[in-house]
């Protein structure tokens, strides 16, 4: 099916959710409101002229210091500089966050993208985990890496990065840490020890000697 | 105990069979090292005996944020990167980037260029799914067919040495082209060679020692049976969504480069062992698969056009223009995508990898349970996946 | 044994002894000598193992220590594995710990005693030596049982788990496809099994009756199970269990169960020298210039290569599978074998 009429179908069921329709450009994708998002997708999948049963991908941005007029003028990367010091930047975020499902469909062999964009200071989504069991992860993947928060995600926990890990990192303004669970990372000498055993509170229960349990009951 | 047991109601070990004695499950580390998880994939799992009854995939360990360096280096030079995500066939790896920045570009690509890129894309598919049959083999205990496809992929790498010069990470398709041309020597002689053999002799031997063995059989037959819908719905692509009946691949389905222009055919699991979506068909995909991509490789050679093999202009700084687009193609393990966003620069402003091992090993959540552990890591052989892909 | 007292005997002033001390000597020299064979014999399994899988897979095996063959690979291995560090787990069962690899060893140790390696030459001359034998070595399953779960490892606790129920399983078919044997002979002592095979290869119990072929064959699967090695490699599955019963071992105390393992692989394959094949007997007149010990010993590493064979080719069948074919194929069938040769007996009048 053509994309216009993909995105007509849908603007027809969602009414003025769909915001906009753009086929200029190498790609023709369709922009929603991203409260409704949940909706569009559900009906995107379960309408039988369009049955997209796949979420091919789902892609989370930071569209901060995203210049239109095509002139490449992004944010700079934050890395480290030479002395191993973690690079800084008064630069402002401002730009909004935004969610790109690129679907599939096995049946109809039709592609469509989606989009959605969030405002910085309310990035939340609601997750379309239910609808495309796939999107679990790359939801999980987008909250990991860009903060996006998915609402109604079954277990939205960091997937790449450790648990504990401080900031987003493909958000343009993050900033590298100069260290990790006491390990340097600004190019500073450590020692011989490179991995220094964290301090963990003893777990009481486990310190009794195997087999001293007394049988419950 | 039954399986669907596990699946529907609480565990066998959850409740007092004897009284006054307590059971509970077993939380089990497997992993991130340990030799069946092919690499640094960590799997918690809660297991009542030898049957699984929850397994939780835990990975990161190979992370290195390669998005972000994406839109830290020009596009040029995030080709060494895109080396690194399946280092198994990272020609295919290079092809899905240089074909996502392409379609951004609007970049043609010279015919050559293509065919070229063709045949060691499926040089590169063929010795990701030999290391497949291994260490597939391997998991279940047959340690001489690891050897055997060693070998035989020895010679692969030795045939990509010959025409990009690296022996594992070639970095060897830019966007517009390939890096060098076809090595003057018999270089394409020897390609049909090799590919002869394979077909003629290896398989057989393969098929012999391994996917038809009794025993072979008898592991993954009827295990972990992903069912279409599944498969589907779960996004897993590749050998894993053709092991379960459905005949999709992206060369044929979503045609890129020049696949379109050759006769090869999708091998899908028919379930001849067993149930279709079993291990043994996920297995038996892949060695099917390697039949086919000789034919690709034999067509593609005995066509090689004469021409340029890198469109000119584009051997200075590459710049795409504004705009985003999400490209796939069909790599050894699966779909692997990129939607690429330019802004105009030199570099991407962003660029999301969708890799197959990634939505491929989401489905062990839910097909994993109520397997055994010896099953669990057939589970994990027939997905084949690659870490630094998942991890990125 | 009494080769040997009569040795000692030769010496001046030996004449002396009481007869308690005489048999502690002798029965230290013995075991001196049983333990340096074994170790022998696991050193050059070793070797041979490499070098046979080597084969197999199209490569050579090892080729540089030692020149020829990298013959002294394995020696440099036991030197390189004496000198590792002897680690015991924190949360380890200490005593358990340290003793498990010494039962393991022991349990093939002592099964090696009734060997009979050429005519009256055997370390201990049983009466019931064939049951000794088995009796001894199902020790081993204690051994490794105590490894699983004083190593505080969850995945030595499985290997220990499967290796405890795969060789006791295993064991009843293993005894029970030697009765066919013993029926034959009217004696569980090893020597005169052998005496009973004299005569050329028509003789060997194997081609006694169809019922004994079928006997060797589960004799020879079972054997496998019971040594643990693939494809019924249960306990140690490297692909699943890490390295199952052994996994928190290192040094010396892993060379115990490494030692163990091969020595048992040459003990299985001389027991069924020993009840099916003949012996110390060669299978045609034309050989038997060859000293018997000899015969006896390369009919064992026959056997043994034919192990290594079966190891290398095949997949590893799955837990319930092993235990599948053990209760509802190998025993009906090794007992329809005991029968079958029972009536055998009897209608070809060899009943004793």
């Amino acid at each position: 099916m053509d994309q216009k009429e993909i995105y007509q179908l849908m603007a027809e069921k969602l009414g003025t959710a769909a915001l906009g329709f753009s086929d200029e450009g190498v790609e023709a994708c369709a922009d929603v409101a991203p409260e409704r998002i949940a909706e569009a997708c559900l009906f995107l999948r379960d309408d039988e002229r369009l049955a997209f049963n796949q979420l091919m991908c789902l892609s989370g941005i930071d569209w901060d210091g995203y210049d239109e007029n095509g002139k490449g003028k992004s944010v700079k990367i934050l890395g480290y500089a030479e002395d191993g010091q973690p690079e800084t930047s008064d630069h402002v975020s401002e730009g909004d966050f935004g969610v790109v499902y690129s679907l599939y469909s096995h049946s109809k062999l039709h592609k469509f993208t989606v989009r959605v964009r969030v405002s910085r200071d309310k990035a939340a989504v609601p997750s379309v985990a239910q609808v495309w069991s796939t999107a679990d992860w790359h939801e999980r993947e987008a909250w990991d890496l860009l903060g996006i928060s998915f609402e109604g995600h079954p277990n939205l926990r960091r997937i790449l990065l450790e648990e504990h890990w401080v900031g987003h990192p493909l958000r343009k303004d993050y900033q590298m840490p100069d260290s990790w669970d006491n390990v340097p990372l600004n190019g500073q000498p450590y020692g011989n020890n490179p991995f220094p055993t964290p301090e963990v509170t003893p777990d009481p229960t486990l310190d009794q000697p195997a087999g001293d349990d007394p049988v419950e009951g | 105990m039954a399986i669907e047991n596990i699946k529907t109601s609480k565990g066998w070990a959850d409740q007092d069979h004897v009284p006054g004695l307590k059971s509970e499950l077993l939380e089990l580390n497997m992993g991130p090292q340990h030799p069946a998880t092919h690499g640094v994939l960590r799997l918690v799992l809660l297991t009542d005996g030898e049957v699984v009854y929850k397994v939780t995939p835990v990975m990161g360990y190979l992370h290195r944020c390669a998005e972000k360096i994406a839109e830290g280096v020009n596009y040029k030079q995030w080709v060494v990167y895109t080396d690194r995500f399946d280092y198994l066939s990272p020609m295919t790896c290079n092809h899905a980037y240089v074909t996502a920045l392409e379609k951004v570009m609007q970049q043609e690509v010279p015919e050559r260029a293509e065919h070229i890129r063709i045949v060691v894309s499926e040089l590169s598919r063929m010795a990701s799914h030999l290391i497949a049959l291994a260490t597939f083999g391997l998991d279940m205990g047959a340690w001489t067919p690891l050897l055997y496809c060693f070998r035989e992929r020895e010679v692969i790498l030795d045939l990509l040495e010959r025409i990009s010069g690296g022996r594992m990470l070639y970095n060897y398709m830019v966007p517009g082209g390939v890096r060098y041309d076809v090595p003057k020597d018999n270089w394409a002689s020897d390609v049909i060679d090799f590919i002869t053999m394979i077909e003629n002799k290896k398989l057989k031997d393969y098929n012999e020692l391994l996917s038809f063995n009794k025993i072979f059989i008898g592991r993954l037959a009827n295990v972990a049976v992903i069912d279409p819908q599944t498969a589907i719905d779960y996004g897993c692509t590749g050998p894993v969504l053709r092991g379960s009946g459905v005949k999709f691949d992206c060369r044929k389905d979503d045609p890129y480069s020049l696949y379109h222009k050759f006769d090869f055919e999708i091998p899908v699991g028919m379930g001849e062992k067993g149930t279709v979506g079993d291990c043994w068909d996920r297995y038996m995909v892949r060695v099917r698969e390697i039949e086919q991509s000789c034919r690709i490789i034999r067509q593609a050679l005995e066509s090689l056009p004469d021409g340029p093999y890198q469109a000119i202009e584009l051997k200075k700084i590459v710049k795409a223009p504004a705009g985003a687009a999400y490209s796939r193609v069909e790599s050894a393990k699966g779909e692997l995508g990129h939607y690429i966003i330019a802004d105009g620069g030199q570099t991407a402003f962003r660029n999301k990898v969708r890799s197959p091992s990634f939505c491929n090993l989401q489905v062990m959540e839910k097909v994993g349970v109520g397997l055994m552990i010896s099953d669990l890591v057939a589970l994990i052989g027939s997905l084949d996946i690659v870490l630094g892909e998942i991890d990125r | 044994m009494q080769i040997l007292t009569d040795l000692i005997l030769k010496i001046p002033g030996a004449d002396g002894m009481s007869d308690l001390v005489m048999h502690i000597i002798c029965a230290a020299i013995m075991a001196t000598l049983m333990f340096i064979v074994m170790a022998l014999c696991a050193l050059i399994f070793t070797w041979m193992e490499r070098k046979v899988a080597g084969f197999l897979q199209s490569r050579y095996g090892p080729m540089r220590t030692g020149r020829w063959h990298g013959w002294a690979q394995a020696i440099a291995d036991m030197l390189k594995i004496l000198a590792k560090e002897d680690i015991i787990p924190r949360d380890a069962d200490r005593g358990l710990y340290v003793f498990a690899p010494i039962l393991v060893m022991l349990g093939s140790l002592l099964a090696w005693a009734a060997i009979p390696w050429a005519p009256g030459f055997v370390a201990a001359d049983l009466d019931l030596g064939l049951m000794y034998i088995f009796a001894v070595s199902s020790m081993a399953v204690v051994g490794i049982l105590m490894a699983g779960w004083a190593s505080n490892n969850k995945w030595a606790l499985y290997g220990a788990a499967r290796g405890a129920a795969q060789m006791i399983s295993y064991e009843v078919p293993l005894a029970l496809a030697t009765i066919p044997v013993v029926m034959y002979t009217g004696s569980l002592n090893t020597q005169d099994i052998v005496i009973a095979q004299q005569g050329g290869m028509l003789n060997w119990f194997i081609f006694r009756d169809p019922f004994l072929f079928v006997a060797f064959f589960m004799y020879f699967i079972a054997g496998i199970a019971e040594t643990n090695r693939g494809p019924f490699d249960m306990p140690e599955t490297e692909s699943e269990l890490v390295a199952g019963y052994h996994t928190e071992y290192t040094g010396m105390r892993f060379a115990f169960f490494f030692l163990a393992e091969y020595a048992n692989l040459f003990l299985i394959a001389l027991i069924a020298v020993m009840i099916f094949l003949g012996g110390w007997w060669a299978p045609i007149p034309f050989l038997d210039f060859l000293p018997p010990a000899l015969t006896f010993i390369i009919k064992g590493v026959m056997m043994v290569f034919l192990n290594m064979w079966v190891r290398w080719t095949l997949p590893r069948v799955r837990v319930d599978q092993l235990m599948h074919l053990c209760w509802k194929v190998m025993i009906p069938v090794t007992l329809i074998c005991v029968i079958g040769s029972g009536i055998w007996m009897m209608v070809s009048g060899q009943a004793g």
